[in-house]
């Protein structure tokens, strides 16, 4: 029982980074329009950011508000950049960014190298309750995932921003019609997935070592996440992460571990083919124009 | 008109000594193909900078002298940016546009495969330093018109290097603990090099009495805490990490948290990297490097490489002793040469290797090639004291003189 408990608790701290670059990118891809596969990659930036930071003495905890806002900067430069461009064509957009995500691979290798960075666990501790370990650095990344989700599902749902976006996503010829700048959303939305990048990569390097490759893993997961719950719903990405991050912990524990991969994928292709719209509903992604 | 005379006499004596230089350094072209971007960089940077010592050591002590010439290394290092394909085209450039004689390469298994395919018919050398090789060098392929009469492997055997390990991680384990181990489970990444490693190492600790479970994970797994809690689960006596470094220093402070097992043993781990981690357990720890670790060892040798091998600019990495799987083979390449006479006759070149030995760097007994042109060495694995991350004890062990029981050494 200890074991399966143990699972469960796994499971959830295994969703928690899942659910926040799930969030990112389904911000992005459902909402502004733009497939940016250098998601994971801005993930990875804001870690390497992060250990740099910290290794310079810095404080964890505000390390990662910087790594949220140098990410959330290189998004805005990557959106002006780049992606304004491709707004009409998204398979340019995202052809692109695949050739992103290898030069910001590359970038971070010249600039420190290749090997794999980690940080001290910032706090160290590992609860024992009834014979299960809870380690107090994850409970902390599900307990600042959760105020994340809050903000980010409350600013979406209840906003004047909020609403705006939804309905430039709805009928952008009209929403332009009707004052909402539009392009300026876009950018904004980029700006602010790419800061949730930049703040799942800080805790993530508090649980786990990175690479200059952690990105181009995670970034499937992502897409998954956010496919699962529905393009562009906040709540749809919690939904997803969490029953990847279950599907995965579960698979570990009980079934062949070899394919805990591959379960979730299954988990992922089964929800595609029955609920195309994802489980909580969302908007169909980008359009050509 | 005398002055006229002497000066161009002098001249022509300068043309003939610059003639004599040009012709004192006469380029031997070698090939280095190894991941510098892609996800075995950290693998691959190695092998350019033991090349680029290992070039720059021989040239510097005056080259390679042939017959009555004398050759400086022209390395032509090439990136397959982790991609077969890429191997295969560079192996391709090298050997028919370049024209090398010989070429160091590359991380992995199938990528050598790829590589030798091409290297072979052209009768060039290739040296790889992956123990699956010995999947394929057998007799057939190594014979005169064998497909792999080029091709060496400088890493031992597979079933060699596990059976050295497995005996040093029981020797350093079983006294910490309070009974003697008798459960293992091994923990490796699920891909090709993974499986062939660990059906070698399951065997070999089988035939130091431990009953194994093996627990395989998908590559590229970051959050190991579901499968670490299953192995938890089992109750064993030592987890044994294998095979990929920055895998195992993912997977292993996730295990000390969850109190996964009293003991562990990380494979491809170094002790320097263990220090600079500051990674600390309260329980014993063994470690083996790949070939021979760099931040403990008890070989001089060993130590001054290094500090050349940093010196140069390499990074320390947890795979920074893969460097040592490809720089002694320079030496003997170079010595073998030399002995044969001439450059161009590579059936001569791989009959003096098979029958000369080499003292190297990684190695304090000389390096042989066996029949299926692999190497032997023993393995170094260290274990370092409980609370601690700089106190390493470490211990050499010979490798067994034949394959364990359900092993065909292949």
């Amino acid at each position: 029982m200890d074991i399966f408990v143990q699972q469960l608790v796994n499971s959830l701290s295994v969703a928690s980074v899942t659910i926040l670059i799930g969030i990112g990118i389904t911000l992005i891809f459902g909402l502004a329009g733009i497939v940016n596969f250098a998601h994971g990659e801005f993930l990875m930036v804001g870690g390497m950011a992060t250990w740099f930071m910290v290794g310079a003495g810095m404080n964890f905890f505000v390390a990662l508000v910087f790594a949220g806002l140098l990410v959330g900067a290189l998004g805005f430069a990557a959106e002006r950049c780049l992606f304004r461009f491709t707004l009409n064509r998204p398979m340019n957009g995202f052809i692109m960014s695949i050739g992103l995500s290898v030069i910001l691979q590359h970038a971070v290798i010249r600039v420190f190298n290749e090997f794999q960075k980690s940080i001290t666990d910032p706090i160290g501790l590992v609860w024992t309750i009834g014979g299960v370990d809870i380690v107090a650095m994850r409970a902390i990344v599900v307990a600042i995932t959760a105020v994340i989700v809050a903000i980010t599902y409350f600013g979406i749902s209840r906003s004047r921003y909020g609403m705006a976006l939804r309905a430039s996503v709805s009928d952008r010829d009209t929403a332009e019609l009707m004052g909402i700048p539009v392009r300026r959303y876009v950018t904004g939305v980029f700006i602010y997935g790419s800061l949730l990048a930049g703040i799942g990569g800080a805790l993530m390097i508090s649980l786990f070592p990175i690479t200059p490759f952690t990105g181009s893993v995670i970034i499937i997961r992502g897409f998954a996440v956010s496919l699962i719950g529905g393009l562009g719903n906040v709540g749809g990405a919690v939904v997803g992460g969490l029953v990847l991050g279950l599907v995965d912990g579960l698979s570990a524990g009980y079934g062949y571990p070899e394919w805990t991969d591959a379960y979730s994928l299954v988990v992922m292709i089964l929800i595609l083919v029955l609920r195309p719209q994802g489980l909580l509903g969302g908007t169909l992604g980008p359009k050509a124009s | 008109m005398r002055q006229l005379g002497l000066g161009l006499t002098m001249a022509a004596a300068g043309l003939a000594m610059a003639l004599q230089t040009a012709r004192a350094d006469e380029e031997l072209p070698i090939g280095v193909i190894a991941a510098q971007s892609g996800s075995f960089v950290s693998a691959g940077n190695t092998i350019v900078g033991a090349a680029n010592l290992a070039a720059q050591q021989i040239n510097d002590a005056g080259g390679i002298k042939v017959g009555d010439k004398t050759y400086k290394i022209k390395l032509y290092i090439r990136d397959n940016r982790t991609d077969v394909n890429v191997s295969i085209a560079a192996a391709r450039e090298l050997v028919n546009d370049i024209g090398v004689k010989a070429i160091w390469g590359t991380e992995t298994h199938d990528f050598s495969v790829s590589m030798a395919k091409i290297t072979g018919p052209a009768k060039v050398l290739q040296f790889s330093g992956n123990s699956s090789l010995g999947a394929v060098l057998d007799d057939k392929a190594v014979a005169d018109d064998g497909w792999l009469h080029y091709t060496f492997q400088s890493e031992p055997q597979e079933w060699q290097r596990s059976g050295s390990t497995a005996k040093g991680v029981l020797s350093l384990l079983t006294p910490q603990l309070k009974s003697p181990p008798k459960h293992s489970v091994v923990f490796v990444g699920n891909d090709a090099t993974g499986q062939y490693l660990s059906s070698h190492y399951v065997k070999a600790l089988e035939a130091e009495g431990q009953k194994v479970d093996l627990v395989q994970y998908p590559p590229d797994t970051t959050d190991f805490s579901p499968l670490l809690t299953r192995i938890k689960g089992m109750k064993p006596d030592i987890v044994h990490f294998w095979y990929n470094g920055d895998s195992t220093l993912t997977a292993f402070p996730q295990a000390l948290k969850l109190g996964v097992a009293p003991s562990y043993f990380l494979f491809g781990v170094d002790p320097g990297i263990y220090q600079e981690r500051s990674l600390k357990a309260d329980v014993p720890v063994t470690m083996s490097c790949v070939p021979v670790c760099w931040g403990s060892s008890p070989f001089p040798e060993v130590k001054q490489y290094f500090e050349k091998y940093f010196g140069l600019g390499a990074a320390k990495g947890p795979q920074s002793s893969v460097s040592l799987l490809y720089y002694d083979y320079f030496f003997w390449y170079a010595k073998a040469l030399e002995k044969v006479g001439k450059i161009d006759d590579p059936d001569a070149v791989v009959a003096e290797l098979l029958k000369s030995d080499y003292k190297g760097v990684v190695s304090p007994v000389p390096l042989v090639f066996n029949k299926h042109h692999q190497v032997t060495f023993a393995t170094e694995v260290c274990m370092v004291e409980p609370n601690t991350s700089d106190k390493f004890k470490c211990a050499v062990e010979q490798p067994p003189a034949a394959p364990p029981p359900g092993d065909n050494g292949g």
